[in-house]
């Protein structure tokens, strides 16, 4: 089942080159995707449209059955609460404690104070902050924070966890114990959409759904051979130098290399763990 | 509600100088505002005061009848403006000038003949005592055949309207200017509020809350400063009003319905100019 579709999206911020040109893809229920390329290629933009914090120039981005093109902006709340993200910065008020961050989301939505306690508990329990609860942000390390700010965009149970950069802050060893996390949420079924440049992350995932951005091209997406794209202009970035040795292997000259896409994972095992958690 | 009461609230512990300083720019706009509206008030009721006392006057010829007189004062009572119609007989007349003027006693007492002519004295409703209405009862009252003279102060009257029309004038035109000077200076802090807060708003729409639920801690601020504001002003306007009431001239303070009528008031303008701040915040999407 298709939750997110790009069809011809183009996005132009003022008069200069597009931000986002004719990009095409689907997303669909439960996937772990990687959104990459270097940076100002367009990935935060391609997320901005996502949660409809900005609007296509040309196309529709269709969002689980809202469209870009129809929704009104009485509904974009409500599209946000089954969405969760998360940000390079955390994005955490820093005047509550890591609850009370995480609670904020729930009170948005109207919930209950007696339905918010529980699950908020629930949730920290979860990314391993249970005993931490009553700390503010400035008393947790980067990573901690970060696990605050995946506990809040959990909280609303949403369909898929859209990170921006979420490791652009942290060192390697807790950005791999982020994508751990991230894909332990995406065995329960969760779709996850990580924007990253961070290609030690694709390394360790290789499994995963690759799409790869160029000024605003969608040049590679390794769920769609007939997308090669155009090679990445000499003098850029190439991916293939940030990669590791391992991530190497499975990237072509220019872009990452195209595979089909990885069978998905039993949605019967996926149902057994969400009982789980 | 909880959550909005809770959060307002939140709102001016965490940032007390700010709260301070915004309810201090409400407080003196609002004093000015007050003190502006108590001069005007003032005038208004010295006017209003004058114009109490205006009254037609219609001396009556000594030949007039008795059924002719009541005839004039049964068809001047049916009029709609008219208060209060009172007769004036000769002797009472004589009777009145005596007592108001005592230093022509020995005049008086000489006179063999009562020279004053008998009057009916017409009292208009307010609402009515303006120079129109004045005019066309006195022109009615020239037209009946026993009545000597009509006395209205006619220039006067006229003096008084326009007296009147230029303060109301005023006092509108400033007031609205004073009310906008504190709508815009209420509006730019809480803009300040906001500006010091926009990265909490913008998490907040990241997590979906909707543009009301956002804005309402920010009303509830908005009107619980200007009520504060409101409050603080009105106590220091009373204070400028006893230290000059007597001591400098007599004057009068807002009615108590009117002084809780602006306190209202000033709550309202502090959560009318959140609500314009907010939407200039909440508009893009």
């Amino acid at each position: 089942m298709q939750v997110i579709r790009f069809t011809d999206v183009t996005k132009s911020y003022g008069k200069g080159a597009p931000a986002l040109q004719d990009v095409n893809f689907n997303l669909r229920k439960g996937e772990f995707v990687f959104l990459t390329g270097p940076s100002g290629a367009g990935k935060s933009t391609l997320l901005k449209l996502i949660y409809m914090g900005a609007r296509p120039t040309s196309g529709e981005v269709r969002v689980s059955g809202y469209s870009s093109a129809k929704i009104n902006r009485r509904e974009i709340p409500h599209l946000r609460r089954r969405l969760g993200i998360i940000f390079q910065d955390f994005r955490l008020l820093k005047n509550r404690t890591a609850r009370e961050n995480v609670a904020f989301a729930l009170e948005v939505t109207g919930a209950s104070r007696t339905a918010i306690g529980p699950k908020v508990q629930r949730t920290l329990n979860a990314v391993g902050l249970g005993q931490k609860a009553e700390r503010f942000p400035n008393e947790l390390s980067g990573g901690e924070q970060q696990r605050v700010a995946i506990a809040r965009a959990l909280v609303n149970d949403p369909f898929i966890l859209l990170a921006d950069e979420p490791t652009g802050n942290l060192d390697t060893r807790t950005s791999l114990e982020l994508l751990r996390i991230l894909r332990e949420i995406n065995s329960l079924g969760m779709a996850v959409l990580l924007a990253t440049h961070d290609y030690t992350l694709l390394a360790e995932y290789p499994e995963a759904r690759v799409l790869h951005l160029v000024e605003g091209a969608l040049v590679g997406d390794t769920a769609n051979p007939a997308l090669r794209g155009p090679e990445i202009p000499a003098g850029a970035p190439s991916p293939s130098r940030l990669v590791s040795p391992q991530a190497q292997a499975r990237t072509a000259v220019g872009a990452p290399r195209l595979e089909a896409p990885p069978p998905a994972s039993g949605d019967r095992e996926r149902v057994r763990v969400r009982g789980s958690v | 509600m909880a959550y909005t009461t809770r959060e307002a609230f939140f709102a001016f512990s965490r940032a007390p100088l700010l709260t301070a300083l915004s309810i201090l720019t409400i407080t003196f706009s609002l004093f000015s505002l007050g003190v502006f509206g108590l001069l005007v008030l003032n005038i208004q009721r010295y006017l209003t005061g004058v114009e109490e006392r205006i009254e037609v006057i219609a001396y009556l010829e000594d030949q007039a009848r008795r059924e002719q007189v009541e005839g004039l004062i049964a068809s001047l009572k049916s009029r709609p403006e008219v208060e209060q119609v009172s007769y004036v007989s000769k002797a009472e007349a004589l009777e009145r000038a005596r007592v108001e003027m005592p230093e022509n006693q020995e005049l008086f007492a000489d006179l063999d003949v009562n020279p004053l002519p008998a009057s009916i004295e017409v009292r208009l409703k307010p609402g009515y005592r303006n120079d129109p209405v004045i005019s066309r009862l006195g022109r009615s009252l020239e037209g009946a055949g026993f009545v000597e003279q009509v006395e209205y102060g006619r220039d006067w009257v006229r003096k008084l309207d326009f007296l009147k029309t230029i303060f109301l004038a005023l006092g509108l035109v400033t007031g609205a200017i004073f009310a906008a000077i504190s709508f815009v200076v209420i509006s730019s802090t809480i803009k300040l509020v906001l500006l010091s807060r926009a990265e909490e708003i913008e998490i907040m729409k990241y997590v979906g809350a909707t543009n009301g639920f956002i804005a309402k801690p920010f009303l509830v601020e908005g009107f619980a400063k200007g009520a504060i504001g409101g409050l603080i002003a009105l106590t220091l306007t009373f204070l400028a009003y006893t230290f000059v009431n007597g001591r400098v001239i007599e004057v009068s303070f807002y009615s108590p319905g009117l002084a809780a009528g602006s306190l209202f008031a000033g709550a309202l303008l502090g959560m009318a100019a959140s609500y314009l701040s907010l939407r200039h915040h909440l508009v893009e999407w």
